[in-house]
């Protein structure tokens, strides 16, 4: 006998959630390396070039530090996409999305409240900085940390399918 | 760890895989030292007392412009000369400047007015470093006529203030141009650089560091 329905409201927002993050992470990340306003596909270091110049714009990083962020959070991106929706070990990977989407938050909030005229490169495409973005951001942020918590807590409990142990 | 969490595992990293192969499709760019290639662009409405380097450079670069504009003015003290020196110069990239007066700037307007006046006179380049380097100043008080005085000798001066006074219709006629032709490329803020190289278009929007933008003006100049 099934110790819970599999379908309670946790386990639809995770799965809810992580199709739609897998989702937009993979297109983010598949975004900055294709350039969508460019009409043929860029060559990659044309596109990770441009890309740094996006990171820098922040003035978050020093200078050593953008090349690295640049070339690897496109793939990094692709990577946690596929890995949350898969569904392995989503503990860690939800735990993690949530920390790099505050960064992002971070980062556009900052932006925002410091008046920078700058490009989110968020999806590859010329993007300004403004409110909405940010909100944009926020939800995104709410919504990867309620899934966190919801990963964990479900964790806890034996899964729906589990056969009761035999006595 | 179970087996089905290995194999899990294994379909991540495949999966990975094929998405970065088919989002590269074999297209890095050579880390060779960059050739240079000519190429050419078709930009309209050119003001050749605007531009700068060669019209068959690999790479044109128009950078729409706001004199009132802080970040412009960054841009402009940070990356500008050194882009002049070592890309313009030396037949890399054209340089277009382009003017797109923001509404939300008092005095943006009279600067390009004024600008465009001395760009007329062959003058620009002495006028918009007088610009940029002093906008802290013309930016309080409005005085721009001050500043662009200060640039050039009595008789320069003296065009310049005849064809904004005279005739500002036809600079005003000018500067629209410009600005139309931002708004075909959705630009929506200053600066604004316009990348054209290949036949591809990538439009960036704010400031640029000059190590930065050399190592994409490199990807783009190097590219096949």
């Amino acid at each position: 006998m099934m110790q819970s329905s599999p379908l309670n409201f946790r386990r639809v927002f995770i799965l809810v959630g992580r199709i739609l993050l897998a989702g937009l992470f993979i297109y983010a990340g598949y975004a900055k390396i294709r350039m969508p306003t460019v009409p043929q596909r860029p060559p990659l270091g044309v596109a990770l070039t441009f890309f740094a110049m996006q990171v820098d714009s922040y003035q978050l990083l020093p200078k050593a530090a953008v090349n690295v962020v640049a070339y690897s959070l496109p793939f990094a991106e692709i990577a946690l996409g596929v890995l949350l929706l898969i569904g392995w070990q989503l503990r860690v990977w939800t735990s993690l999305l949530t920390l790099v989407m505050a960064g992002f938050f971070f980062g556009v909030l900052r932006a925002y409240l410091l008046h920078m005229e700058i490009n989110c490169g968020c999806f590859g495409v010329p993007e300004k900085v403004t409110l909405l973005k940010v909100f944009e951001d926020g939800s995104l942020l709410v919504l990867m940390a309620l899934m966190t918590v919801f990963v964990f807590l479900e964790a806890r409990k034996p899964h729906p399918w589990t056969a009761p142990a035999s006595a | 760890m179970s087996w089905q969490r290995i194999q899990a595992g294994m379909i991540a990293i495949g999966l990975l895989a094929a998405v970065t192969y088919l989002s590269l499709g074999g297209h890095m760019a050579q880390a060779a030292p960059p050739k240079p290639q000519p190429q050419t662009v078709n930009v309209p409405d050119v003001d050749p007392h605007k531009a700068f380097g060669q019209k068959s450079a690999p790479v044109v670069l128009e950078i729409f412009s706001d004199f009132q504009c802080p970040a412009c003015r960054q841009y402009y003290v940070g990356t500008n000369r050194q882009l002049l020196d070592n890309y313009v110069n030396t037949g890399k990239v054209y340089l277009i400047h382009r003017d797109f007066p923001l509404p939300m700037h008092a005095y943006s307007r009279v600067a390009a007015r004024y600008a465009r006046a001395a760009a007329l006179i062959g003058k620009f380049e002495k006028v918009e470093d007088a610009l940029f380097q002093n906008q802290q100043q013309w930016d309080q008080t409005g005085d721009v006529d001050g500043i662009v005085a200060s640039a050039l000798t009595s008789a320069e001066m003296t065009k310049v203030r005849a064809l904004v006074k005279n005739d500002p219709a036809k600079l005003d006629a000018l500067i629209e141009k410009d600005v139309a032709l931002g708004r075909t490329y959705n630009v929506s803020q200053t600066p604004t650089s316009i990348f054209h190289a290949n036949g591809q278009t990538y439009p960036y929007g704010g400031g640029i560091d000059y190590q930065f933008l050399k190592q994409f003006l490199d990807q783009l100049i190097g590219q096949k």
